[in-house]
């Protein structure tokens, strides 16, 4: 019984072994990553998103000041797309030749260490490849970038434009609806916040209308997140991709999945 | 710590299955596998939350959402007397704010000037050239420099003057708008006073001459003497009952009107609140750009002022680099520091404009002691944040690293493979504060 056992185990493992190689694929080993902190601060980056943050911080003075005047849904929507464009015409000016530059030596770094991706630092908990240094160096380099003739490859790598979904009707609603609540719940707090004696007190209201409002935010979003959640795993498995990240993290490549996902949405 | 799932051993197809995960080379999962691919991901925001110090960031956010609803409480509307008080406090504060930040910028001038000079005079002598001789000795350019920073000097004075001259103008008409509208509205409330005033005045002579024949009557029996005490009595009652209607009538009516004087003197500092907000803001409007358009006319004066000194004695082309070269070192360093102390400057006037606006009734969240507050709770917030954040990396990269995976990401929207490394994870960060 022990001998036929035995040779069963040596026989099955040979068997994986035989049939390994034809039937496992790679790792995936593909994947790049860059510290965007690092190229932020070189000099001609730090310079110019000094100069932005300068505006910015005026900017947002102006934009508190007009949505006060802003008294339909309508006004207010119509002053941060104002706002929103202001800002973006002057990021544009200030930073958009740095981010050409930057993002053709990432796509020659990337291009020639094969990566089907490169996504930023802060999602990478480990492995990986860290490109970091590697386009910084062309950034600085002195000779003139052209970009790669070759697309990036395909990568089992998807990714989302979450903000894209965000801006569903039904996400809006909801949104809308919480932002209500709190509006209808906050007068009552702040008496309860009057009547607190002590720090404790204090922090236990601030502590309640927190859970209050994140009960309502899961309430009222948890099923919406759910189901694109869901949608986004569908279309994963139809397109045989690993796993799908959010465009915000994604710096180059990657396989855009947003369209689908949306009309799996809006099915 | 044993991460190693357990083994049914109970047959020989679980010894099989061992076997080949062995050979697979993973204890727990078969990285390697078709549909792992070497690749795991971790949802370290719910790691974050079985941490043990995961109690202390609530904490920190409970106090932080105190702070802020208590900073979007309504409060009265001030009158133009304690705004234009309240307003001279700010702009002392915005005016030692810009002296400190000037007085800063100039001595960080004085000593990178000396340590270029320093440096300067360094590489002279190590190419043998007198430092003296080529004019950059320590009293080199002294006439030049000192003239170079009288300029600054007076530039930045010329600047401060002019910041303190529009902002007190801007200040002046705000006080101006402020009183002017909250007189109008003084006046509108008294007019309004007046006229209910007026109606409570006509309805008491109203109801005296509806009532006055029954009044005239009951006082004609009042006076006839021979009446006796009982119906004397029920006559006085009676004269007494009138007065009381009318007073009851006239009490209601005063009552109503002062129900909406009340609304209507809330209207009317609504109405003025707004107003200001309203003129606040085309001033400011005007005010910040008159301040930009001087500020880039004095940014452009300094930047003159920065140029390489020139040797006033011939010197080698490759020690003229040289010196050009710790010129633009130093220029860069003073800029670089000078930087964080405008940083400071504007961080300080970003809150000053902040409580500016809210005396002005506008809602701009948290502003002065109780924005500094919620900073320093917020910093103690992201530090400790930061902490267990590392704290989980590093347990999550001996994981990754033990199981033989090829990447780990976090912030995964979906996953169709890969290996969900989150409660692996979270065991692992309980079990460690066991």
């Amino acid at each position: 019984m022990k001998k036929r056992l035995i040779s069963s185990l040596v026989a099955t493992a040979m068997l994986a072994v035989a049939i390994a190689p034809a039937a496992i694929a790679a790792d995936l080993t593909d994947v790049g990553f860059i510290d965007q902190t690092a190229l932020g601060s070189l000099p001609q980056f730090a310079s110019a998103n000094a100069q932005l943050a300068q505006y910015k911080a005026g900017l947002d003075q102006q934009f508190a000041a007009a949505m006060k005047h802003a008294r339909t849904d309508a006004d207010k929507q119509t002053v941060t797309m104002r706002f929103q464009q202001q800002l973006q015409e002057k990021q544009q000016e200030l930073v958009g030749p740095l981010f050409q530059r930057a993002q053709l030596a990432l796509a020659t770094v990337a291009t020639n260490r094969k990566l089907s991706i490169v996504v930023d630092k802060r999602i990478i908990v480990y492995g990986g490849q860290d490109v970091t240094s590697d386009v910084i160096g062309a950034i600085r380099s002195s000779q003139a970038l052209n970009p790669p003739s070759a697309s990036p490859p395909p990568s089992e790598i998807g990714f989302v434009d979450q903000s894209a979904l965000d801006n569903s009707s039904k996400v809006k609603d909801a949104n809308q609806q919480l932002q209500q609540y709190m509006d209808q719940q906050r007068p009552a707090f702040q008496q309860k916040l009057k009547a607190a004696k002590t720090d404790a007190e204090r922090n236990d209201v601030g502590a309640q209308f927190d859970k209050l409002v994140s009960d309502k935010r899961d309430q009222l979003l948890k099923p919406l997140v759910d189901q694109t959640k869901s949608a986004t795993a569908n279309v994963a498995k139809n397109k045989n991709l690993l796993l799908v990240i959010d465009r915000g993290d994604v710096i180059f490549g990657g396989t855009d999945i947003t369209q689908d996902v949306q009309n799996a949405l809006n099915k | 710590m044993s991460r190693t799932r357990s083994i049914n051993k109970r047959n020989g197809v679980a010894l099989v299955l061992a076997a080949a995960a062995m050979l697979g080379g993973c204890s727990r999962v078969d990285v390697h596998s078709n549909s792992v691919r070497g690749v795991a991901y971790v949802r370290i925001d719910d790691v974050i939350k079985h941490h043990p110090l995961y109690p202390q960031v609530q904490q920190l956010e409970s106090a932080i959402m105190a702070i802020n609803l208590e900073s979007t409480m309504p409060h009265a509307p001030l009158s133009p007397q304690e705004i234009a008080q309240q307003t001279q406090l700010l702009n002392q504060q915005l005016k030692d704010a810009q002296s400190r930040a000037n007085a800063a910028i100039q001595q960080k001038q004085q000593q990178y000037n000396a340590q270029e000079r320093q440096a300067d005079i360094v590489a002279l002598k190590a190419a043998n050239i007198d430092p003296k001789a080529a004019g950059l000795g320590p009293q080199m350019n002294a006439t030049s420099q000192q003239q170079a920073r009288a300029a600054a000097q007076a530039a930045q004075q010329d600047l401060q003057q002019y910041q303190q001259s529009v902002v007190a103008q801007d200040n002046a008409a705000m006080t101006s708008v402020a009183q002017q509208l909250s007189k109008e509205a003084d006046q509108k409330f008294r007019a309004r006073a007046e006229q209910y005033q007026q109606e409570e005045t006509d309805l008491s002579l109203r109801l005296a001459q509806q009532d006055a024949t029954q009044r005239l009557s009951l006082r004609t029996k009042a006076n006839n003497i021979a009446m006796d005490a009982t119906t004397r009595q029920q006559v006085a009652q009676q004269l007494s009952a009138l007065d009381k209607k009318e007073a009851e009538q006239v009490a209601a009516l005063r009552e109503q009107h002062q129900q909406d004087l009340a609304a209507y003197q809330k209207q009317l500092r609504a109405e003025t609140t707004a107003a200001v907000q309203k003129q606040a803001l085309a001033i400011r409007s005007q005010t910040n750009a008159k301040l930009s358009a001087r500020q880039q006319q004095v940014g452009a004066q300094l930047r003159g002022l920065g140029a390489a000194p020139v040797p006033q004695q011939s010197i080698p082309p490759d020690v003229q680099q040289q010196l050009i070269k710790i010129h633009q070192e130093f220029g860069a360093k003073f800029q670089a520091d000078a930087q964080a102390t405008v940083a400071q400057y504007n961080a300080t006037k970003s809150d000053l404009d902040r409580q500016f606006a809210a005396l002005h009734g506008e809602d701009v969240g948290a502003t002065g002691a109780a924005a500094k507050q919620v900073n320093d709770l917020q910093k103690r917030h992201d530090d400790l944040l930061a902490q267990i954040q590392s704290q989980i990396q590093r347990e999550a990269n001996k994981i990754a690293k033990d199981d033989g995976f090829t990447v780990v990401f976090d912030n995964v929207q979906a996953a169709n493979g890969g290996y969900d490394l989150t409660n692996d994870l979270i065991r692992d960060v309980e079990s460690l504060h066991e």
